[in-house]
């Protein structure tokens, strides 16, 4: 059986391919400027977007617009940039994607445009790069009002952290100039104890404002940079300085200090240092990606790992919310999750999810958020862990695919297929199994669909045992098994099954495959060959196949006793040593015949036995032919006649001898009526009598040929009429085909003897010109009664003749005879123009009552 | 019997026939049809002898001589080229295959039988 990994997948079409489809309306379905260059650089499709913002029409394909269909570009610092040192044109050449990057356009008509470009190469099956696609937009507009914005946001900034975070400002001079209500709590001072002095006063340590003081002038920014300061009650408190400087036209106004108080957090952070550094560095370490999110989903820590899985840096991802990156059609499921977590109805959750990598990619993750609660209980932030399960997935989802596929694939075929997991539980069966099984297997049901199973010897096979079973257990194909399944109905099915473990990819057996072969026709063929080869060996005929050269293939026990070669002495030998000299010709005219396909029946000759004796043969021969048709020899069945024939010849002897001593009777009372007539009227009476005993005897001849088993009625007519008339024209003779039994022949013959003398010497053949016709048909008789025949004696032509006035021995013995021995109806007439004499008689009765 | 006379001439016979009075009938009727019987042989040697010795145009041959065949006789007839027919109670059926095609006068037999028979054998005889 195949493994299941074999099972091919057929290619998708590449992202290049569909989006330049000729027919695809997916470019102009994007709602911004987009365009595709292909391998080599050339612009080869864009949507109107695209044409609207570059002012031109581009010329796509070979030898047109490359790289951009733009009139020039510049960077944002005003130098012109060459489109082949464009960002899609790193694209095409190196795979570089580019996110968010400003460009400037310069259209035909000199005016500009800002443009905000996403480029991202497209890549075939094989990762090659096929092409790259560039989505930009207009963002003109944007820049301009992004600084007005910015200062008015800074303001509101600025104003809102006054009321909340402690904060002072810090003039050129060093002194402070103002100072919010939060910082004054924090130190403890009023405000005219604290406004206007030197802010060195307040510090503990006065290298470090010495140092802030100096970066400050500098221009720089301070990000929570710790420091001392003193508070009113003489104490120091801990603060963390978030501080920047003001300038106006290149002119230092004021500084702007926020204030941090963690000193009681820094006696904690002291005694987490280290455990903290531990755990930052397992958390860097971690093989998976962990963040921190705060309850918008903000990201506020993350790791290396977590960089590298969705491929953006650690910067661009803590300015995002995890639902940035992952896929829109996934966004609703974990929105829900995340905000059940957030509100403290689930502790955490776990999801796979698809998450979109900084070059656009899809990488599939699971996730496991879970809460990091506040001293309240209440959420404070969530630590969510990723893991990148893309191959895994990819994996699955081919395996699910080509699973389908085999089991299609194994639905489809004709042979009974089953699979099992590891346990032996039926995962799957085909109709074809569930057929022979005569059911299809209960859920649950292990090792075989089979309802029951026997071993060939008739011995009950417990499921657990059978050759599957092993399979599974021994991790090894069995073959070469025979077992027979009993169905509920308890019909028998023998079959071989073909047992084979199935194993993944490393080699880890995960269930077992079976194929179960029906050979019940095979049984019975085998059965029907092997009961065919008995018959052949133990006939008493002699059966012989011979090759198309008469070369003797097979001989069997009856063609050992016939010819006394044993099969050692016949074999291999030609056929020509069982014919004698003197029928050499016989053998090759058989063999043609053979050659042309014919069947030879009952052909009755004489072969040669190994002792030199003849023996009296019938040979039925047939051509074998194989698969193609042709023929390849010939089979023979020699019967020994001899004993036949023999009796036949023994038979015969005794017929002529009965024939002899009848007829030398027969003559030996013709000669005693010829004494004793002598001299008495010999020409009338004793040529009558004469007559009347050849009749009889002749009758005796036809049925004597037919081995007295009945003749034919016109055999009998001809036999008996026309030696007596002259011109065998003159008397007609018709009727169908009737056989008489010998009785009714006999009496029938003498009855015709007599109408015929009485023709001759009274009637139409008296005359040259009288006929006589005789003729016969079969009467209708009711199913399963006796064959019925009339026969009708009508002479015409002759002499006018008047009804005999007594009536003579002939009118005698034909009625009496024929009516007495057969039962027949007679009618013997005379009218003027001739004899007319009808006779109804059974034919086949075997003997009259 | 004239018509029978011109046909073939006043033949000297030999008959061969071992039931006394068939042969007794058959002499009869060959003196009728005004031929010469030269001599009657009912057993095989002394139907061999007066083959081999007599003098005599044609004969009559029963085929069965108290149950021996008689066809040594007929052989010695064919070698000294004097033609003959058989007489027999089984039809030309029952004679051996080399003599199927000789004329059998089948028994009991008209004298009009013994008649064709006779010109059938001296016309064979003739042939030959």
């Amino acid at each position: 059986m195949a493994r299941i990994s074999e099972v091919a997948v057929p290619v998708a079409p590449t992202e290049f391919e569909v989006l330049t489809r000729p027919d695809s309306g997916v470019l102009e379905a994007i709602p911004g400027a987009v365009y595709i260059c292909d391998a080599d650089g050339w612009v080869v499709r864009y949507n109107a977007e695209a044409e609207h913002l570059w002012g031109r029409k581009p010329t796509t394909g070979v030898s047109g617009d490359r790289f951009c269909g733009s009139y020039r570009l510049h960077r944002p610092d005003g130098t012109e940039m060459a489109h082949e040192d464009c960002p899609m044109a790193w694209a095409v050449r190196t795979g570089v994607s580019t996110r968010n990057a400003e460009v400037h356009i310069e259209r035909p008509d000199g005016a500009r445009i800002v443009a905000q470009v996403n480029i991202r190469a497209l890549r075939g099956h094989n990762g090659q790069i096929e092409g790259a696609i560039n989505c930009f937009q207009d963002i003109t507009t944007q820049r301009e009002l992004e600084g007005e914005v910015r200062r008015q946001r800074d303001d509101l900034d600025d104003f809102f952290e006054n009321a909340a975070i402690p904060l002072h400002i810090v003039g050129r001079d060093g002194r402070i100039q103002r100072a919010n209500k939060a910082e004054l709590d924090l130190l403890g001072y009023a405000p005219d104890e604290y406004l206007g002095r030197h802010i060195a006063e307040f510090h503990a340590d006065p290298p470090v404002i010495e140092d802030i003081l100096a970066r400050l002038g500098r221009g720089e920014k301070l990000e929570r940079y710790p420091a001392r300061l003193k508070a009113k009650d003489g104490s120091f408190r801990h603060v963390l300085i978030t501080s920047s400087s003001r300038f106006e036209n290149g002119k230092f106004i004021n500084t702007r200090c926020f204030t941090t108080d963690v000193t009681q957090l820094r006696e904690a952070e002291l005694a987490r240092r280290d455990s903290d550094a531990r755990l930052a560095a397992t958390y860097e370490a971690a093989p998976v990606g962990i963040i921190e999110t705060d309850a918008s989903g903000k990201l506020l820590r993350v790791n290396d790992a977590l960089c590298k899985m969705l491929g953006r840096t650690r910067e661009e991802l803590l300015g995002m919310t995890f639902f940035d990156y992952t896929n829109a059609e996934d966004k609703a499921e974990e929105a829900a999750l995340y905000g059940q977590q957030v509100e403290g109805e689930i502790d955490g959750y776990s999801l796979r999810k698809r998450a979109v990598r900084g070059d656009g990619r899809i990488v599939y993750v699971d996730v496991y958020s879970s809460t990091v609660p506040s001293p309240d209980g209440s959420f404070q932030y969530a630590v969510r862990v990723l893991q990148d399960v893309t191959e895994a997935k990819l994996a699955e989802d081919r395996l699910r695919e080509s699973e389908k596929r085999m089991h299609d694939l194994l639905q489809a075929l004709p042979a009974a297929v089953y699979t099992t997991d590891v346990e032996g539980r039926i995962t799957f069966f085909n109709k074809a199994a569930a057929e022979m099984a005569g059911q299809e297997p209960d859920p649950g049901q292990k090792w075989c669909v089979t309802w029951r199973l026997y071993n060939t010897d008739g011995t009950y096979l417990p499921h657990d045992e059978c050759p599957m079973a092993i399979a599974l257990k021994e991790g090894r194909s069995v073959r070469g098994v025979e077992a027979i399944a009993e169905r509920r109905d308890g019909t028998r099915v023998p079959f071989v099954p073909y047992p084979t473990p199935l194993r993944d990819a490393e080699g880890k057996m995960v269930g077992a495959i079976n194929m179960l072969v029906d050979i019940s026709e095979r049984r019975k063929a085998e059965e029907y060959a092997e009961r065919l080869a008995a018959i052949v060996e133990f006939s008493d005929d002699g059966i012989i196949s011979k090759d198309v050269e008469g070369v003797i293939q097979t001989w069997n026990k009856g063609a050992e006793r016939l010819f006394g070669y044993s099969v050692e002495e016949a074999v291999g030998k030609p056929i020509h040593m069982l014919v004698p000299s003197d029928r050499a010709d016989e053998e090759p005219a058989i063999l043609e015949r053979i050659r042309r396909g014919e069947h030879i029946d009952h052909y009755e000759t004489v072969r040669k036995r190994k002792d030199g004796t003849l023996i009296d043969v019938s040979l039925s021969i047939s051509p074998l032919k194989d698969a193609r048709g042709r023929v390849v020899g010939a089979s023979k069945i020699a019967r020994d006649v001899t004993e036949r024939r023999k009796a036949e010849e023994r038979r015969q002897l005794l017929v002529n001898e009965l024939n002899h001593r009848v007829k030398n009777s027969l003559a030996t009372v013709q000669s005693l009526a010829a004494q004793t007539f002598r001299g008495n009227d010999r020409d009338a009476t004793f040529r009558r009598f004469e007559e009347r005993l050849v009749a009889l005897s002749r009758a005796h001849d036809a049925l004597t040929r037919e081995n007295w088993e009945g003749v034919g009625l016109r055999e009998l007519v001809e036999k008996t009429v026309t030696p007596m008339s002259a011109h065998p024209w003159r008397v007609h003779i018709e009727g169908p085909r009737v056989r008489l039994r010998p009785k009714v022949a006999l009496s029938l013959s003498l009855a015709l003897h007599e109408l015929c003398t009485n023709a001759l010497k009274y009637g139409a053949l008296s005359r040259e010109e009288g006929t006589v016709s005789i003729a016969w048909q079969l009467v209708p008789t009711a199913p399963g009664k006796s064959s019925r025949i009339r026969l009708r004696w009508e002479e015409s032509g002759g002499p006018k003749i008047k009804p005999p006035e007594n009536k003579g021995f002939g009118s005698r013995l034909i009625e009496k005879a024929l009516t007495h021995e057969l039962g027949a109806k007679v009618e013997l007439v005379f009218p003027p123009t001739g004899a007319v004499c009808t006779i109804e008689t059974d034919i086949d009765q075997k003997e009259t009552s | 019997m004239n018509a029978a006379f011109s046909r073939t001439g006043k033949l000297r016979i030999l008959v061969v026939e071992d039931e006394a009075l068939v042969a007794m009938h058959l002499e009869d009727t060959l003196h009728a049809l005004g031929h010469e019987v030269v001599a009657t042989a009912s057993r095989l040697p002394e139907a061999l002898e007066a083959a081999r010795t007599a003098t005599f145009d044609a004969a009559i041959i029963d085929v069965n001589l108290d149950g021996q065949h008689s066809y040594d006789v007929a052989d010695v007839l064919n070698e000294r080229r004097i033609p003959f027919a058989f007489a027999t109670g089984y039809g030309a059926a029952g004679l051996q295959e080399r003599f199927r095609n000789t004329p059998t006068l089948a028994k009991p037999f008209m004298s009009s039988d013994l008649e064709r028979i006779l010109a059938q054998a001296l016309g064979a005889g003739r042939a030959d």
